[in-house]
């Protein structure tokens, strides 16, 4: 591979985008140029400023409020009359414009297009083996996905907010009849938040928050629970990963990208485990 | 009733992300505001076409659009001239938590100040890929594009920043950087 050749793969490279076989020769190269080496440090170094340092707005709460009223206007609306359109229709000014459904439209074309193959990647996954855990798992992972979904809505992922692990477990401990395994992996990237107690299947368990980047990471873990086949699965756009380890059955909804989601599940799973235990 | 609870299920959990993207294209505060807002009408009007796996990636296609059309109408010059226009942001302090604001380092005001001087396609591939952590395929998706230009792009937006003179400090040495590439 030569430089220019390099040079254009280098983005793809550093975003983690380009697949195992074409990665080779472009680690061969860096090796070799300094150059080009030199060029993938700088963009590291850029990439990481970007995700540590450019601000990331949050929808302010009367954002939330008014976008909730609209939600409950529609629905009343839905309800007086079935044929009248949602939206704008009646309100004055501002959203007058607002009407034109051509995006929709389109969307809805795409959409169309896409779900045959969604589906088709959801039945090969089933078929692929975890059908039965899957199964068993499923109202676990619905509930913990709709548990986390409200408890952002509501403000109130975090009940007891502590980086300090002596801080989280005790208060974790107090309000459960276990102790969860709480560890903080900051110097890793996902710095503990806090934690909650959350109610699934009738049972109260631990969930701990971590963040990583502008992002929360929930973590439910519970000693008792049908065992969680690990896998990425996506519902309502969160990615959820199960593992067992250390005693505890653990599952992580966020919306990180799954690889690193993974990734951060099998570590906590291990947490209680000798380093020699780790799997490669 | 079914719609409301469908609307909090697959809308709402991405309401931050939404805002973030309005807010970095508008390049400030109340015209996210409306972006975001049209954008849950049309979200509400279409809810039945969208499956809860796509959920965030539909939700911000819906935003772009939201956003792009507001453009057509309060900014035209913005997409066609693909601004190397000043920077407009209008300094709002309701848009920030003030607190917040005075942790930020006066170095990564810097770097906003770069991103928001990047032309709009290039913008918004940096924010969906470096803040909201989609891969080039969800992007091209959201962006309409095809994942080659998802990559050339956050290759020049990168580019760009990496020359901006506001990061010029950001460059170790200067000297023999130019090793140009075509």
């Amino acid at each position: 591979m030569n430089c220019t050749e390099a040079a254009t793969r280098l983005n793809a490279y550093a975003d983690g985008e380009i697949g195992t076989l074409q990665r080779l020769p472009i680690e061969q190269h860096l090796r070799g140029c300094p150059a080009c080496a030199r060029m993938h440090r700088e963009l590291l170094v850029l990439r990481a400023r970007v995700r540590g340092e450019v601000q990331y707005f949050k929808a302010p709460s009367h954002l939330h409020a008014r976008v909730r009223a609209l939600a409950a206007q529609a629905s009343v609306r839905e309800r007086e009359n079935d044929s009248a359109p949602v939206g704008p229709r009646g309100a004055p000014g501002r959203w007058g414009w607002l009407a034109g459904g051509v995006l929709a439209d389109r969307w809805r074309w795409v959409a169309q297009g896409a779900l045959a193959g969604c589906a088709a990647t959801v039945v090969a996954w089933v078929v692929g083996g975890a059908a039965l855990d899957w199964n068993a798992g499923r109202d676990v992972v619905a509930q913990a996905v709709a548990a986390h979904a409200q408890a952002t809505l509501n403000g109130r992922l975090i009940e007891v907010a502590s980086s300090d692990q002596h801080t989280v477990k005790p208060w974790l401990s107090a309000h459960l009849d276990y102790s969860p395994p709480v560890q903080d992996f900051a110097n890793e990237g996902f710095p503990l938040l806090g934690g909650r107690v959350a109610s699934m299947r009738g049972e109260r368990v631990a969930v701990l928050v971590y963040g990583y980047r502008q992002h929360t990471i929930d973590v439910y873990v519970w000693p008792t629970a049908p065992a969680i086949a690990a896998g990425m699965r996506t519902v309502r756009g969160f990615h959820v990963e199960g593992a067992s380890g250390a005693g505890m059955q653990w599952l992580a909804v966020s919306d990180v990208s799954p690889d690193v989601l993974t990734k951060f599940v099998q570590k906590l799973a291990r947490v209680d485990l000798p380093q020699s235990d780790a799997l490669p | 009733m079914a719609e409301n609870a469908r609307f909090e299920e697959l809308v709402l959990p991405h309401l931050d992300a939404a805002y973030n993207l309005a807010r970095w294209l508008a390049r400030n505060s109340q015209d996210a505001d409306d972006v975001v807002q049209d954008a849950c009408v049309r979200a509400l009007k279409y809810l039945g076409s969208v499956r809860g796996a796509d959920a965030k990636a539909w939700f911000l296609t819906i935003v772009r659009h939201a956003f792009y059309d507001w453009c057509k109408r309060n900014r035209p010059a913005e997409e066609v001239a693909d601004d190397d226009a000043i920077d407009d942001r209008i300094a709002d302090p309701a848009a920030v938590d003030p607190e917040q604001a005075a942790l930020r380092s006066a170095q990564a005001r810097v770097l906003d100040d770069a991103v928001a001087q990047l032309p709009l396609a290039f913008r918004e591939v940096l924010i969906l890929r470096e803040l909201e952590d989609l891969s080039y395929k969800e992007i091209a998706r959201i962006a309409d594009i095809p994942i080659g230009t998802v990559m050339s792009r956050l290759a020049r937006a990168r580019g760009l920043l990496q020359r901006s003179p506001l990061l010029q400090e950001m460059r170790g040495g200067r000297a023999e950087v130019n090793h140009e590439l075509h």
